[in-house]
């Protein structure tokens, strides 16, 4: 049977670089480069940079 | 309460200001300390708060007191200033206080020489504050680096 296409989009885990273990999740092209921007981290109050998180672990 | 020997004038002024159920305890068994005023000495009597063998049998009869009523008294004579007139319980604060540090709040740790064990986002909080202290004192820096990479283009470290 054939497999079954990818989506075009995938969701995207932005975790906050103030190592507070806040996120944001995303969706983006999967062929888009990492997502990466300033926001907004309610833990320490400020704006903060935001990473995407490396994907995989499981799979 | 030192004086108390020396002085029976004291002692009856004393005996005035007690709780009559102190009294009559101190009238029932006279404590050692004020024994040698009197003018015969009394023959000793078993502890009131422990339990005494049978000197025949030898089965262990209760004390003449229960917990409750010997916790009650000590609360009294604790009060009133003549605790240490009252015969050993283990429900006098010295006792009180030994057993504390040994036990401390009944709850595991809580003694002396002992730790509390915490779970374990108690345990690892500090680490993890500190932690995140030092990634906001960092966050201008990493900030600049990352607008200098043209926003994320050039970015090499990403987490995991």
């Amino acid at each position: 049977m054939a497999k079954k296409a990818k989506s075009r989009t995938i969701a995207v885990r932005l975790v906050s670089m103030a190592l507070t273990g806040y996120y944001k999740t995303l969706i983006r092209p999967r062929t888009h480069r990492p997502l990466s921007m300033l926001k907004y981290d309610p833990v320490v109050r400020k704006k903060v940079l935001f990473l995407e998180q490396k994907r995989g672990g499981r799979g | 309460m030192a004086n108390l020997h020396s002085n029976p004038k004291k002692l009856v002024s004393l005996a005035h200001t007690l709780h009559p159920r102190l009294l009559r305890f101190f009238a029932r068994y006279p404590p050692a300390a004020i024994v040698p005023t009197l003018t015969e000495p009394a023959p000793a009597l078993p502890n009131p708060f422990k339990c005494q063998k049978h000197l025949v049998t030898g089965r262990r009869h209760d004390p003449v007191f229960s917990l409750r009523r010997q916790a009650e008294i000590v609360k009294l004579a604790r009060k009133q200033g003549v605790e240490e007139l009252l015969p050993h319980t283990v429900k006098g604060t010295e006792e009180r206080m030994k057993r504390r540090a040994e036990n401390g709040l009944r709850v595991k740790g809580t003694g002396v020489g002992q730790k509390v064990k915490g779970k374990e986002s108690e345990r690892t909080l500090k680490g993890r504050l500190e932690k995140r202290r030092q990634a906001m004192l960092d966050m201008p820096q990493m900030i600049q680096t990352w607008k200098e990479r043209g926003h994320g283009r050039g970015w090499k470290k990403w987490p995991k």
